[in-house]
């Protein structure tokens, strides 16, 4: 076996020294921090970037917030301004309305005055023929007649 | 390793499946009166170091962003590592980062660079994951008597052993704990050894069989093919297992739990 | 295959590791052969604990991950 061949031990352990030493030395002093700092580098970029990426959130956040906000705004000023219109126009409308009834009452009133005096002429001049016409008949019948008791009985009836 | 066979090939069952874990003296050399030759196990241990490095550093070059395919393997590794230590020791954990990095990928490339033909595989050798094995062993040694002062000691005493007990309890503690290195490094050495030693021995039968004609070789063939691709995940298992292993006594190093 | 094989080495593990320490002990001491039969079954005590252990994390593991490390 050639394994324990004694005489090759010295050898191999002498390589295997320097060798492995050697190999230690490169990697502790010149490979692995080089590793450590491409690794160390992404890690910190790949923070960065999650960083920026969160700010970007935030503000697209706030973006779309003002938006709504705005948004808001301009729905309730609209609102507004229709609760305005509609209350103008229903004030317009109603003085117009008020206005109207009062010129309509004020024709009435005048059309109601004109039949009132229309009907107090004619009851006036139901009442001369009617003291007339009874007076007439008084005086047929009993030959004369008191004008004053005409008029009094035809007032009477005619209230 | 498999298709060494041409080199050997003819002679069937003849071939030695042990050849390929042999040593071979590439440079002779020597610091004082130690033998340190460079040998195919130094070339394949300098060869896993080296694609590491290249791969980890051409990986991570560009610094891109957006990581490419390279880059994307050299983060997920250190991901991957960085996430073990975390859930088997806790971020005090991280402190040994560059340590089990370093581990897990040395013996990943030496594993995946044996699967290679004609390759050498480093970790198929006792002394070497051995040797990782017992330096792991004695780290973590060392950090849990640094960390808890004698305090470590108590890892021997498991919670609620009657007194009378412990003389017995105690001591088997203690070898299990010394027991560690030596389970640690043969299970890696062990499964490379056996995974290409099954390999080359299927090969063999494909020459041989072969030699018979086209189809008898096919059959050995195919589950060569299928046991590569095992061996592969072996391979990466192993060294997965060795690294969360390291972890897990690191735990009880700094937690005693 | 993988995990049967993980439970052999921790037991071998365990009775080689008794053994050594028993074998040093004995030849330190000169007890020859007390300690390596002592410390023989104080290390397959050893070896039965961690093929315990081994065995408890295998199937915490496996719950975990499903099927994830089988092979250790």
């Amino acid at each position: 076996m050639p394994q324990l061949a004694f005489e090759t031990f010295v050898p191999q352990l002498v390589w295997l020294t320097i060798v492995f030493g050697f190999l230690y030395l490169v990697l502790a002093r010149v490979a692995l921090p080089r590793v450590a700092t491409v690794l160390e580098e992404r890690r910190d970029r790949i923070a960065d970037d999650l960083d920026q990426a969160e700010q970007f959130k935030r503000q697209t956040d706030e973006a779309i917030a003002a938006y709504e906000r705005a948004l808001a705004e301009a729905r309730a000023h609209a609102h507004e301004i229709a609760q305005a219109t509609r209350d103008r126009l229903n004030e317009e409308t109603e003085r117009q309305r008020k206005s109207i009834e009062a010129r309509l009452a004020e024709k009435i009133g005048i059309a109601e005055k004109q039949i009132a005096a229309t009907k107090e002429k004619a009851l006036g001049n139901v009442r001369d023929v009617a003291i007339e016409v009874a007076n007439a008949v008084v005086t047929e019948l009993l030959g004369n007649a008191d004008r004053a008791a005409a008029e009094r009985a035809v007032d009477n009836e005619l209230k | 390793m498999a298709t060494e066979n041409a080199e050997h090939g003819g002679g069937g069952f003849a071939i030695d499946p042990m050849h390929q874990f042999e040593i071979k003296t590439l440079f002779p050399m020597q610091f004082g009166n130690i033998d340190a030759s460079f040998t195919n196990s130094s070339l394949f241990m300098v060869l896993a170091a080296a694609a590491v490095i290249g791969l980890m550093l051409t990986g991570i070059n560009r610094r891109a962003m957006v990581p490419g395919r390279l880059q994307s393997i050299v983060e997920l590794s250190y991901e991957f590592i960085a996430n073990m230590l975390r859930d088997n020791v806790g971020t005090a954990g991280l402190r040994f980062f560059p340590f089990v990095f370093t581990l897990f990928t040395f013996i990943l490339a030496c594993n995946l660079l044996g699967m290679i033909p004609y390759s050498f595989t480093v970790t198929s050798h006792i002394i070497v994951t051995f040797a990782l094995a017992f330096f792991i062993f004695i780290g973590v040694t060392i950090l849990g008597f640094a960390v808890h002062g004698v305090g470590f000691m108590k890892f021997f005493v498991p919670h609620g052993v009657p007194v009378y007990l412990l003389p017995l309890v105690v001591p088997i503690e203690v070898v299990s704990y010394l027991t560690r290195p030596i389970s640690l490094s043969v299970r890696l050495f062990a499964n490379m050894m056996a995974g290409h030693t099954v390999l080359k021995v299927f090969a063999g039968f494909v020459i041989a069989l072969g030699s018979f004609g086209i189809a008898p070789g096919i059959v050995p063939l195919v589950f060569m093919v299928g046991l590569t691709g095992l061996e592969v995940l072996v391979a990466a298992l192993q060294a997965y297992v060795f690294a969360i292993l390291t972890c897990i006594y690191l735990n009880d190093a700094l937690h005693m739990h | 295959m993988g995990v049967a094989f993980r439970l052999v080495t921790e037991l071998v593990a365990g009775v080689f590791v008794g053994a050594a320490i028993g074998w040093v002990l004995d030849s330190w001491l000169g007890t020859r052969p007390w300690f390596l039969l002592v410390f023989f079954f104080i290390g397959a005590a050893a070896g039965i604990l961690n093929v315990y252990r081994a065995a408890r994390q295998i199937a915490a593991s496996t719950e975990r991950d499903a099927g994830g490390d089988q092979q250790g």
